[in-house]
C-alpha cells in the first residue's frame, strides 16, 4: 500500500510501438493466417520449444503455441534482449493459444522456460534494418509504449485470472477456487505500482486484514485468500468476488489511456523490489496461502520488463548501469528458479519451507540489485 | 563491472568531464577537501601511528601513511565494526569495491559527504545523509582480509600469510559462528557514533551486488587507552583493564609486537597488522553481586584506583612475586592481570582497542546482553593472542563471569596513499 511512484501525466506517449500485441486467435492454414500473414507454430515439448519455422520476413506474424502434451511447459515468450514482446502463459497439455506482432528485421528469442532442452531458440526477422532510434529522446518514448503495452497485456490477464477465481467462489468450489488463486495473483503482483497510482483501487483489490479499519469492509484478494485457507469455505464471499471483479475491470478500463513517463516506469521497477522486501521477504503478503513465492517472483518480472523497456535508452546513454542491472537480474532469477516447482508462473515452492538463511539470501540478491536499478530514473531523464 | 565504480566518489575523470555524472558539484568538493588534508593544509591530531598525540575533539586524521589508522590512532570513543562476504565471484568485482571503498574512506574522515545530498532530483542521494553536519569526529576506517577471503575464489590462495591461519578451538569457547569471522571487516571508530555508523552503511552500500554484511558490532564505550595522553576506562565490571596495553607513543614496542615487519612470509603484509576480535559477553547480574574483595582478587586490582593489589599508583609495576604474610601470593596465581601480563607470557604484548557493548536482553534468560567486544592488533596471532588466550581461557578467575561468543581475525594490510587502493599489493 505503498504511495506509488507511477504519478499519472498527461503527456502523450510515443506512438510508434513495434509490439503492438492484440491476444486473438489466429487462424492456422500452413505458415500463413488467413489474413495472408505468416503464422508460426510453436509446438510445447519436453525439450522446449519447437518453432516450425525460425525466421520470417518484417511486418506482421502470428504465434501460435500447441502444448503437444508436456506437463513440463506451459508457457511460450518471444523476447528481444530481455524484453518480452508476447507471451501465451498457461498453456497445459492438449490446449493451444494464440499471440500476433508486428515485428522489425532483427534477432530476437523463442524462451520456453522449463523444458529440459535449450531454453531459448533464435529467431530471425528478415528485411531492411530498421532505422534506429538515434537519440536517448525516441527511445525513452519508445519506452513509454512499450511499457504501456506491457501494462495492459498483464491487466487482461488479470482480469481473465480473476474471473476463474472469482467464478470458483461464487460456485462455492474452495478446491478450484485455491488453485485459482495464485495464477491470478501473477497478473496484478507484476504491475502492481500501476495500480497503487489510482487511489483506492490497490487497497480495494489487495488490502490485507491489518489494513483496513472497519472490517466489514474488507474485500479484495486476501479477504478470499482467508476464506479458502483459513475458514475453508467461500460462505459469505460472493460479494467480495463480484467486488473484486468490478475493480479488476476499472482497473482495465483505466491502463487502456494510462501513459508512463520513463523515470515514473524506472521508479515503478524499484518499487516493485521495495515491495519484494517490504512484504514478500517477511511472508506478510500471503500470510494464509503461503504463496509469497509467486508474488515475490512476479514483483521481480514486473521489474524487469519495466527496466526492458527502458534498457535501449540507457544503452545509449550509459551501458555499464545497464550491464550491471542486467546481470543482477539475471543472478535474482537464477536463485528464484531453484524454488520453482513446476512450470507456470504460480508454480513456487510454499514459502513456510523457505528457511531463514535462504529468505536471507534472496533479500540479499534484491538489494544488490535495487541499488544500481534506483539509479536509472535519474540517469534517463537527465 | 560493478556499477559501485560510477558511484560514491568514485566517478572516473571522464565521466566528470563531459559532465554527465551527477552530483559532480558534490563529489568535486569532496575530492577537494580529500586533497586538502593529504597536502597537510589541515590540522590533523593524532593521525601518526607514532604520534599518538591525544586528538582534539572533532578533529580530521590523516587517512595515509605508512600503517593503516585506527590501530595506533588514540581510541576512539564508539566502534561500528561491521564484517561482510564476498558474495561476487569475479576478482574484478572485488577490487572495484575496494577502489572504491580506498576513494570513499579519505573523504569521509575529512567529514565530508560523498555528494552534496541536494543534487538530482531523479536520483538517490550518494551519501546517505545521517552525518551531514557533523564534525569528522576523529573517525578511522581500517579494513582488514579474513582467512577465508584466501580459499582460491579470487586467485589468492598463494598468497595467504601463515600468521593469518584460522584461530584454533580455545578453552570455554562458546562460539556463535553467525556472529564469527568474515571475508572482510570495516572497523570504523569515531568519537561520534552517528559518523561511525554513516562509514560503514556508506561502505556497505557501495558494497552492494559484490559483498553482504555478515555481522556487525556496535560499541558504546572504549574500554582502552592507546595514548599516554589518555587516561585507563573502566569496562563494565567497572575495572581499569589494560593499564599495561601498548600506546601509539611507543614506536619501538609496535615495531615489534604490532607491525608486521621483516619476519612475514607474504611482503604484502609489511606495514600491516592482524587483527582478533571476540565478543565476550558478561554475566554482569552475577558479578554485580560478588563481593568487592573477590571482585578484585579475580582482576589482580584495586576496583578504586585501577593500582596492582599490593601497590598504591595504576602504573606501579604489578608485584607477581609479592607474597602475603601468611606466604600466599598477594596477586592470585589465576588472576586476570597474572595472566595476561607480559612476563607470563613470554613477553608478548597485545595492542588492546576494544569496546564495550549490549545487545539489549537475553531473550532466554532477561538478563543483560552486555560485554566487551575485544579488539587486539598484533605482529602474529600464532605467537602473541592464540597462546595467550589458551592461558586465559584454562585458567582465569574471570571466566566465572565471561564467555567468548564469537572470534574473528582479519588480516589488515599497510596504509595508502592518495590515488592508492586500500591493499593494492595483494591484488598486484
Amino acid at each position: 500500500m505503498s504511495r506509488s511512484p507511477l504519478a499519472r501525466s498527461g503527456a502523450a506517449a510515443g506512438a510508434t510501438a513495434i509490439a503492438l500485441l492484440a491476444l486473438t486467435a489466429c487462424g492456422s492454414s500452413g505458415g500463413a493466417a488467413a489474413d495472408g500473414r505468416p503464422l508460426v507454430t510453436v509446438k510445447l515439448t519436453d525439450q522446449g520449444c519447437e518453432p516450425d519455422v525460425t525466421s520470417v520476413p518484417a511486418g506482421p506474424v502470428g504465434f501460435k503455441v500447441v502444448n503437444t502434451g508436456t506437463s513440463r511447459i506451459s508457457e511460450a515468450e518471444l523476447l528481444k534482449g530481455s524484453r518480452i514482446l508476447g507471451e501465451r502463459e498457461n498453456v497445459a497439455a492438449g490446449l493451444s493459444a494464440s499471440f500476433s506482432l508486428s515485428l522489425e528485421a532483427g534477432t530476437y528469442q523463442l524462451y520456453c522456460p522449463g523444458g529440459k532442452g535449450p531454453e531459448k531458440v533464435d529467431f530471425t526477422v528478415t528485411g531492411a534494418a530498421p532505422t534506429v532510434a538515434t537519440t536517448g529522446a525516441a527511445a525513452l518514448q519508445q519506452a513509454s509504449a512499450d511499457y504501456a503495452t506491457y501494462v495492459k497485456q498483464q491487466v487482461a490477464q488479470l482480469v481473465t485470472t480473476t474471473r476463474k477465481l472469482t467464478d470458483a467462489v461464487r460456485g462455492g468450489n474452495v478446491a478450484a477456487a485455491k488453485q485459482a488463486y495464485a495464477p491470478a495473483r501473477v497478473y496484478y503482483e507484476r504491475i502492481e505500482p500501476v495500480a497503487e497510482s489510482f487511489g483506492d483501487l490497490d487497497p480495494d483489490i489487495d488490502a490485507r486484514e491489518g489494513d483496513v479499519d472497519d472490517l466489514s469492509k474488507w474485500g479484495g484478494f486476501h479477504r478470499l485468500e482467508k476464506a479458502l485457507w483459513v475458514d475453508g469455505s467461500t460462505s459469505g464471499m460472493a460479494p467480495i468476488a463480484d467486488g473484486l471483479d468490478t475493480n479488476v475491470a476499472k482497473l482495465n478500463t483505466l491502463v487502456q489511456t494510462e501513459t508512463f513517463q520513463p523515470a515514473a516506469i524506472a521508479n515503478g521497477a524499484t518499487a516493485l523490489l521495495d515491495e519484494v522486501g517490504q512484504s514478500k521477504i517477511t511472508g506478510e503478503e500471503e500470510n494464509y496461502s503461503h504463496i509469497d513465492l509467486v508474488d515475490f517472483v512476479a514483483n521481480v518480472d514486473g521489474a524487469q520488463q519495466a527496466f526492458a523497456v527502458l534498457e535501449p535508452a540507457l544503452q545509449q546513454i550509459k551501458p555499464s548501469l545497464a550491464a550491471t542491472v542486467d546481470q543482477r537480474f539475471q543472478a535474482l532469477k537464477a536463485a528464484l528458479d531453484k524454488f520453482h516447482t513446476g512450470s507456470t508462473a504460480s508454480d513456487y515452492a510454499n514459502y513456510s519451507t523457505v528457511t531463514e538463511p535462504q529468505r536471507r539470501a534472496l533479500s540479499q540478491l534484491v538489494d544488490a540489485l535495487a541499488e544500481p536499478l534506483s539509479q536509472v530514473a535519474g540517469t534517463v531523464v537527465s | 563491472m560493478a556499477e559501485m565504480v560510477d558511484r560514491v566518489g568514485a566517478r572516473d575523470a571522464a565521466e566528470v568531464a563531459t559532465g554527465r555524472g551527477l552530483s559532480r558539484r558534490g563529489f568535486l568538493t569532496a575530492l577537494g577537501v580529500a586533497g586538502v588534508a593529504a597536502g597537510g593544509g589541515l590540522s590533523l591530531a593524532g593521525c601518526d601511528s607514532s604520534s599518538g598525540a591525544a586528538a582534539q575533539p572533532g578533529a580530521a586524521i590523516d587517512p595515509y601513511g605508512d600503517h593503516q589508522t585506527g590501530i595506533a590512532t588514540p581510541a576512539q570513543d564508539r566502534l561500528v565494526f561491521a564484517a561482510f562476504d564476498v558474495t561476487s565471484k569475479r576478482r574484478a568485482d572485488l577490487v572495484a569495491m575496494l577502489e572504491a571503498w580506498s576513494k570513499a574512506i579519505p573523504v569521509m574522515m575529512a567529514g565530508k559527504p560523498l555528494a552534496d545530498v541536494e543534487s538530482n532530483p531523479q536520483l538517490p542521494p550518494e551519501d546517505t545523509g545521517e552525518a551531514e553536519g557533523l564534525a569528522a569526529a576523529n573517525l578511522t576506517v581500517t579494513v582488514g582480509f579474513g582467512p577465508s577471503l584466501f580459499d582460491g575464489r579470487f586467485g589468492l590462495a598463494s598468497r595467504r600469510p601463515a600468521a593469518l591461519a584460522p584461530i584454533p578451538p580455545l578453552p570455554g569457547d562458546n562460539l556463535n559462528v553467525l556472529i564469527s569471522n568474515g571475508d572482510l571487516c570495516v572497523q570504523a571508530c569515531a568519537d561520534d557514533p552517528q559518523v561511525a555508523f554513516h562509514a560503514v552503511r556508506n561502505l556497505r552500500r557501495i558494497a552492494q551486488g559484490t559483498a553482504v554484511l555478515r555481522w556487525t558490532q556496535l560499541g558504546f564505550g572504549k574500554t582502552s587507552s592507546t595514548s599516554t595522553a589518555q587516561a585507563t576506562p573502566r569496562n563494565l565490571m567497572g575495572f581499569k583493564d589494560g593499564t599495561n596495553n601498548i600506546k601509539g607513543e611507543q614506536s619501538t614496542v609496535l615495531d615489534k609486537q604490532v607491525w608486521v615487519g621483516t619476519e612475514t612470509d607474504q611482503q604484502w603484509m609489511r606495514g600491516g597488522s592482524y587483527l582478533v576480535t571476540r565478543r565476550i559477553a558478561m554475566r554482569l547480574e552475577a558479578w554485580d553481586r560478588d563481593f568487592l574483595a573477590d571482585q578484585e582478587k579475580t582482576f589482580g586490582r584495586v576496583k578504586d584506583t585501577g593500582a596492582p593489589l599490593g601497590e598504591k599508583g595504576e602504573f606501579d609495576t604489578v608485584p607477581l612475586a609479592a607474597k602475603n604474610p601468611d606466604g600466599t601470593l598477594v596477586i592470585d596465581q589465576d588472576a586476570h592481570i597474572r595472566l595476561a601480563s607480559p612476563e607470563t607470557n613470554g613477553g608478548h604484548k597485545l595492542l588492546r582497542r576494544g569496546y564495550s557493548y549490549t545487545d539489549g536482553v537475553i531473550a532466554e534468560t532477561g538478563q543483560l546482553d552486555a560485554g566487551l567486544f575485544f579488539i587486539v592488533f598484533q605482529q602474529d596471532p600464532r605467537r602473541q593472542f592464540v597462546p595467550i588466550q589458551r592461558k586465559l581461557g584454562s585458567s582465569d578467575l574471570l571466566n566465572e563471569y565471561i564467555q567468548h561468543t564469537s572470534s574473528a581475525l582479519f588480516a589488515c594490510p599497510p596504509g595508502f596513499r592518495q590515488g592508492e587502493m586500500i591493499g593494492a599489493a595483494l591484488f598486484a
